[in-house]
């Protein structure tokens, strides 16, 4: 009995172990293997505290959580300016200085012979240190962090990180703040893997560096991935089956330590097996309808979605957006050279040119993705600086992209709310202070998602995965969820390109209405035809200069430009 | 003076070593784009196929040797043919192979625990000492970096006269486009499993000799391979060998000033380092 009671406790523990580390790896897509690392901190403040400090409750699990959380802040914030690989093998790097510091750090933490002596619970002189006293303590950690977790992940700022998951670059076009994202995010994956060290400590009152090895992080990831990344419920089953299928191996007459081996075997087997024949874990994340946080009838509540079509108040043809004199360089090469650029209120603005003309450049130095070696971009007025793009999404500019860079694994509807403006509950303090005010918004921000795609006519499609769509849907979604941000100024890259005359007839009086209700747009084009369908006014670009500028039939009928370019 | 002699010339032969592993690591993830890994026990698993052969059944040591060398190809091309090639048909995203690699670590090193026991492993190799003035060294120490040598040349030869290597050097810049142009790419990827999982059964046997086999060094061995590789500039083999150096001669010289216990963590500062300032790695402009 008191066995199944110490498995008990195991799989609290785990289970808040495995849902951190969906937070990090399945939720933002941060693929950092230090969360054993995170969990021996968090196990060793407590052990430090109680030991020679000898606080009460809770003050250990306080300290604990707050200062590996700063911790992993403080490592995380350099490592997550790479991704990708360089992210694996820094974050591996950092689980091994952490235990390497431990054991060498021996007046603090005892070296090999780790801390003994941890404290049990006490409650009112009861001493938790049997498994079926510490259940309940154990159970309650859990539960604690569960709620959290999904506190945390069935709000916007969860969606955010799924969006910051699918890529990155379009996340920042759509106004979010990555950097924020992913320090937060990180700081709260870790907090929570402290809890479950703090636990660890006053369970077996021993820490060693022994627990917390690489070893442990994959047997979490086996957890995590078994469950399905992206679902905090597949965490909790992954982390029951594999702390309770492993016991069944005790049945077996085997030698202690070849029994511990085959228990590692089979992690590394259920994790290569799932890998390979249900990649996406026994429990998928949550699609369809079971994405939206708020009942789907706040769908068909009135909105004041027309609002976010109609750029601001001002006289048409009044200059918005400028560049100046603008420069880029690549090592050796010059993307961009003396490109000067008047982008103005309720005018189409083409940008025409070859492949290679420094037109893409052009649109990213404009949306603050890359910095201009020299010239200057003005808003209104004043210059930009260095304003990164999410925080020019936030004064009136918004971008697409040439390969649409859609959050392919969410909903379409999932895809235009995340680009909604000013939302609260982006934030993490907000979404657990004021949880009335983010719910009452994000049934106005469903409402509002469902009039664009109205207007889009994707309303149909609003449920499906955004990789499920054809061709000219992404097209449309993507215009969709530039329109959501509400920004004034609307670049677009190549927004036409691909779709067959219908779907064109069907995409130019949406963006002539943008720009008649005050928008400042800009589109780079390749097809003369629709160049001159829609643009007042177009820029043409080659080797990074602007060669020529004028109404589409001024440029056509340029003899030079004709004889080069249109033939 | 004498005392940074020594150091030097501890980083040259820990050098050699990383580079070997760097270069193993780096030719299958540069081609192939896959962190394999299982590189770790694989090197761990030929080291004690070489035990084995040599420490258990008393055969010479370049029998032990060949072994070793056998072993690590078989469960390297297997790895890739049971693992890896169907996660690619699946068209599963970078990041799962990488997982499921983590996943086919854990099960090689523990089996490896499991048929040979834990516990240290050690042969029994008569071996010169030399001293040239201050400086001592040992014929293990001359084979770490003889086989550096050989292994590095040949294989740059290799990549650079023969047609097959050259078809791995293009499968390196752009697999898409290596296809497009007639290269068996799936004939590549095998090679190249094959050519890396052989460079790592020389350190590992080297390491057996010198130190003894353990379970637990494969991690090691494929971390700093990867470091070595990163700190270089992924996708240069030269890089690989001139970062597994680096990091070695960083690791030897560093004793100078940094109490013993810290070494293993220097290697790390280096990589931090290098992954803050200049990502794309030291010698990324030296292509290959």
């Amino acid at each position: 009995m008191e066995y199944l009671l110490h498995v008990g406790v195991m799989l609290c523990l785990y289970a808040i172990l495995a849902a951190s580390f969906n937070l990090l790896i399945g939720f933002a897509g941060l693929f950092a293997l230090s969360q054993a690392a995170f969990y021996a901190l968090g196990a060793y403040a407590a052990a430090i505290v109680t030991t020679q400090l000898g606080l009460p409750f809770p003050l250990p699990l306080i300290i604990a959580v707050v200062f590996t959380a700063l911790m992993s802040a403080l490592i995380a914030l350099p490592a997550l300016r790479v991704s990708g690989h360089y992210l694996v093998v820094i974050s591996i790097a950092m689980q091994i200085i952490v235990l390497q510091v431990i054991l060498n750090w021996k007046s603090l933490t005892g070296g090999t012979d780790g801390i003994s002596g941890v404290p049990a619970y006490d409650l009112f002189g009861l001493k938790l240190d049997t498994p079926e006293l510490f259940l309940p303590a154990a159970a309650i950690g859990a539960l604690a962090c569960l709620w959290f977790a999904f506190r945390l992940t069935r709000s916007p700022f969860g969606r955010a990180l799924r969006a910051m998951r699918e890529n990155e670059a379009a996340a920042q076009a759509v106004g979010k703040n990555v950097l924020y994202m992913k320090v937060t995010v990180f700081a709260i994956s870790a907090g929570m893997a402290a809890v479950a060290g703090v636990l660890f400590a006053r369970y077996f009152t021993y820490v060693g560096v022994d627990s917390f090895t690489i070893d442990e992080t994959i047997y979490i990831l086996a957890m995590v991935i078994l469950g399905g990344a992206g679902n905090l419920w597949g965490s909790v089953v992954g982390a029951a089956l594999l702390v309770i299928a492993p016991e069944l191996l005790k049945f077996l007459p085997l030698p202690v330590d070849i029994a511990d081996k085959m228990r590692l075997i089979a992690y590394g087997v259920v994790l290569m097996g799932v890998l390979l024949f249900r990649p996406q874990g026994l429990m998928p994340e949550p699609r369809g309808r079971k994405a939206m946080f708020v009942p789907v009838d706040a769908e068909r509540e009135e909105s004041d979605a027309e609002t976010l079509f109609k750029g601001d108040k001002g006289t048409k043809g009044e200059t918005v957006m400028e560049g100046r004199n603008l420069r880029k360089q690549f090592g050796g090469i010059t993307a961009v050279d003396d490109f000067s650029i008047e982008l103005k209120r309720g005018v189409i603005t083409g940008l025409l040119g070859p492949n290679g003309a420094g037109k893409t450049t052009a649109f990213n130095l404009l949306t603050g993705f890359l910095r201009p070696t020299s010239g200057e971009i003005v808003l209104r007025g004043s210059p930009i600086g260095n304003a990164k793009p999410h925080e020019l999404v936030g004064k009136g500019v918004a971008r697409s992209f040439q390969d649409l860079r859609l959050f392919t694994r969410m909903t379409v509807i999932e895809n235009v709310i995340v680009a909604l403006p000013d939302q609260t509950g982006d934030r993490v303090l907000p979404l657990f202070l004021r949880p009335g005010k983010v719910k009452a918004e994000e049934r106005a921000n469903a409402a509002r998602a469902m009039e664009i795609l109205r207007f889009v006519e994707l309303e149909a499609k609003a449920h499906d995965t955004a990789e499920d769509l054809s061709y000219a849907e992404e097209k449309l979604l993507v215009v969709a969820r530039l329109l959501a941000t509400g920004a004034e100024v609307l670049l677009f890259d190549e927004p036409m390109s691909g779709l067959d005359r219908n779907t064109l007839q069907e995409v130019f009086p949406v963006i002539r209405r943008l720009a008649e209700n005050g928008k400042t747009i800009c589109i780079i084009e390749h097809n003369l035809d629709v160049i001159k369908e829609l643009c007042d006014v177009v820029w043409f670009l080659d080797e990074g200069h602007a060669m020529a500028t004028g109404t589409p039939d001024e440029l056509m009928n340029d003899p030079e430009l004709a004889q080069r370019y249109f033939k | 003076m004498d005392l940074l002699l020594q150091l030097f010339v501890n980083g040259v032969i820990n050098g050699s070593h990383y580079a070997l592993l760097g270069i193993g690591f780096g030719l299958i993830f540069a081609t192939t784009r896959i962190v394999h890994f299982a590189y770790g026990p694989i090197f761990t698993f030929a080291a004690y196929i070489a035990w084995w052969l040599s420490g258990a059944m008393g055969l010479p040591i370049w029998l032990g040797l060949l072994g070793a060398v056998a072993a690590a190809v078989t469960i390297g091309l297997l790895s890739y043919l049971a693992l890896y090639r169907p996660l690619e048909l699946n068209r599963a995203p970078p990041l799962v192979p990488l997982i499921a690699s983590l996943g086919l670590y854990i099960v090689l090193e523990n089996l490896t625990g499991v048929i040979f026991g834990s516990g240290v492993r050690v042969v029994d190799v008569d071996y010169g000492i030399f001293f040239v003035g201050p400086v001592f060294f040992t014929s293990i120490h001359v084979w770490q970096v003889g086989s550096f040598v050989i292994l590095g040349l040949g294989l740059a030869a290799f990549l650079r006269y023969s047609r097959y290597g050259k078809a791995i050097l293009a499968m390196t810049d752009d697999p898409d486009m290596a296809r497009v142009i007639g290269i068996d790419t799936f004939r590549i990827t095998l090679l190249v499993f094959a050519i890396g999982s052989l460079v790592s059964a020389v350190p590992a046997t080297l390491i057996l000799v010198k130190n003894g086999a353990s379970t637990h060094m494969g991690f090691a061995a494929v971390f700093m391979g990867f470091v070595a590789v990163i700190v270089g500039g992924v996708g240069s083999l030269r890089g690989a060998a001139a970062g597994g150096f680096v990091v070695g001669l960083v690791e030897s010289l560093g004793l100078w000033k940094i109490p013993t216990e810290w070494q293993a963590s220097i290697a790390f500062i280096v990589l931090y380092l290098v992954i803050m300032l200049k990502p794309e790695g030291l010698f990324s402009m030296a292509r290959r």
